[in-house]
């Protein structure tokens, strides 16, 4: 069913980008998504294009994947591409139609704007490809820590982060089995109209929900006999470690920052 | 109605990473009127192979008969309901799947999705309650409010009340206590002998297959490496062992006793042909006394 689905899976491996710290990692696909937006002429774009592939070179995972990775979201793309381009005015006019004009900062917005998100995409794509999402929660939990003195839970935010990321795949297989069972007793999924569509729903959430109520008491259960209490006082098994590599990576990042605004029109 | 596999191949998610072959040119037939059991390791594909019967899944290579349907990689979605009717399957735990706020709803479900009117489906649920050992008062509790073995007893009557030529049963005992299971499977078998439906089991349970089966295909790794009767697949205790399948408890009892000197003509694989068989040899003893 998700077999389409690239963004958000792990392939494991042991390349420069899969051993970088996840807070690393982390903190710089947020900061790309923020520098993509210095970008506004074409030597900037070439500049974080050459980087984001060089980092994909850099992972040695395969770029089909990220490619294969795009296509869910084309369709939102184009669209929002579209409207740049037949709404955007200035510039030469090539076509003129009531509301709708095409004109030179038009084409050249919606080529930037396309540019923009299959960067954005790829980034966090590479994100998703090369780091165990415990890891990711594991920084999430860091990087959180702050918040801590606002009186923000961190603690339980982060656990219930990292045991829903751990149930993902579970709880989609068990998707698979309801819904392979249910059609095995006649259901058609996804097919009629709109009402029977939204009614043959019903036998799968229904098991859906009730086997998760009974999942979340079986862990609690568990965890208060393996004497959980709560964050306070815990000691952590997996210790993240911030090695000189990452610290680079953070100084690449800074330099391309200096390196845009420069460059910048 | 056969069921017939012919070099079938399947691959779970073609051409991603995530690309993992399941089953390799499986050649194998489940006969009208069989009880044929299929073992095999965890992993070694049984359940792919399962939801090939009722076309859950298409082959990605090769075709599977369905009586007179055939099902290839290139065969539309549509249309298959009248294959599902045909074919039940019981998955693993198949108490998951109840949904209905009564018992009697449930099992009423299937039949009514196939078109079977609702007064009809509501004798149907009535009677398949009672075959799988609930009595009426069950009818209008929630099937929420049972205990585990009730709702996989109302799960099963589910499956059995859409009246299926060929029941497929995926450890339909596994988590059972020892009297539910026995149940279970007595029924299974009346359900085979007396209406002579096809039957198929995948199972761990070697007591099982050789107690009610009556062919055996043996998959390892996505491949049969093994098919005939229950006699000749344990035949050769010694590869059994070697495949690390287990032995029916009667074979390994038999087995230790010829080790002490004790001659089987046949290896006895249930405990009542072992019972025999001692008979014959306290017999022949008596006799030449």
């Amino acid at each position: 069913m998700m077999n389409k689905l690239i963004l958000g899976r792990y392939i494991p491996g042991d390349s420069f980008i899969h051993t970088l710290d996840p807070r690393a990692k982390l903190i710089a696909s947020f900061y790309f998504i923020g520098i993509i937006f210095l970008a506004n002429n074409w030597q900037t774009y070439v500049v974080l294009a050459a980087f984001t592939f060089f980092a994909i070179f850099l992972s040695k995972v395969n770029l089909g994947f990220f490619i294969r990775g795009v296509r869910p979201l084309l369709w939102l793309i184009l669209f929002t591409v579209a409207l740049q381009v037949l709404f955007t005015r200035g510039g030469a006019t090539y076509f003129e139609w009531g509301i709708f004009s095409i004109t030179e900062f038009g084409v050249i917005n919606g080529l930037f704007i396309f540019c923009r998100f299959v960067l954005i995409i790829f980034m966090s794509t590479l994100l998703t490809l090369t780091t165990p999402p415990l890891d990711l929660s594991d920084a999430i939990e860091y990087l959180l820590r702050p918040l801590k003195a606002v009186r923000f839970p961190v603690h339980e935010i982060s656990l219930m982060l990292s045991i829903a990321l751990r149930f993902v795949p579970t709880l989609m297989d068990e998707t698979e089995k309801i819904m392979n069972a249910q059609r095995a007793r006649g259901v058609d999924f996804g097919e009629g109209n709109l009402i029977q569509k939204m009614k043959a729903v019903v036998p799968l959430l229904i098991p859906l929900f009730v086997s998760s109520f009974n999942r979340a008491e079986d862990l609690a259960t568990a965890m208060e006999a393996r004497g959980y209490q709560g964050g306070e006082g815990r000691t952590k098994y997996r210790v993240l470690e911030w090695h000189l590599k990452d610290s680079f990576v953070m100084i690449a990042f800074t330099l391309m920052t200096v390196l845009l605004v420069y460059l910048r029109a | 109605m056969d069921i017939r596999f012919e070099e079938v191949d399947f691959t779970y998610q073609p051409n991603t990473p995530f690309e993992q072959r399941a089953l390799f040119d499986l050649n194998l037939t489940v006969k009208e009127g069989s009880y044929t059991a299929i073992v095999g390791h965890t992993g070694s594909g049984k359940s792919t192979l399962l939801q090939h019967l009722n076309a859950l899944v298409k082959p990605t290579k090769g075709t599977v008969s369905i009586g007179d349907r055939v099902i290839t990689a290139e065969t539309n979605n549509k249309n298959l309901k009248p294959i599902r009717k045909k074919v039940g399957i019981v998955f693993q735990f198949p108490e998951a799947q109840l949904f209905e706020e009564t018992v009697e709803k449930d099992i009423a479900f299937g039949p009514k999705n196939f078109g079977v009117s609702d007064e009809e489906a509501k004798k149907l649920a009535k009677e398949m309650l009672n075959l799988v050992g609930l009595d009426d008062s069950y009818l209008e509790r929630s099937p929420f409010e049972l205990s585990g073995g009730q709702m996989r007893r109302v799960a099963i009557a589910g499956v059995l009340a859409m009246e299926p030529e060929i029941l497929v049963l995926d450890e339909p005992t596994a988590g059972l206590d020892p009297q539910g299971r026995k149940e279970m499977m007595e029924m299974f078998l009346r359900l085979h002998k007396e209406q002579g439906m096809t039957i198929v089991l995948v199972t761990h349970l070697m007591d099982d297959v050789a107690n009610y089966a009556n062919h055996v295909i043996v998959l390892e790794k996505g491949r049969i490496v093994k098919a005939g009767s229950p006699k000749e697949v344990f035949a050769d205790i010694a590869w059994l062992k070697e495949k690390q399948l287990g032995v029916p408890t009667a074979a390994s009892f038999a087995e230790k006793l010829a080790a002490k000197g004790y001659s089987f003509d046949q290896l006895p694989l249930t405990a009542d042909e072992l019972a025999d068989s001692l008979l014959q040899v306290l017999e022949k003893v008596g006799d030449s006394q």
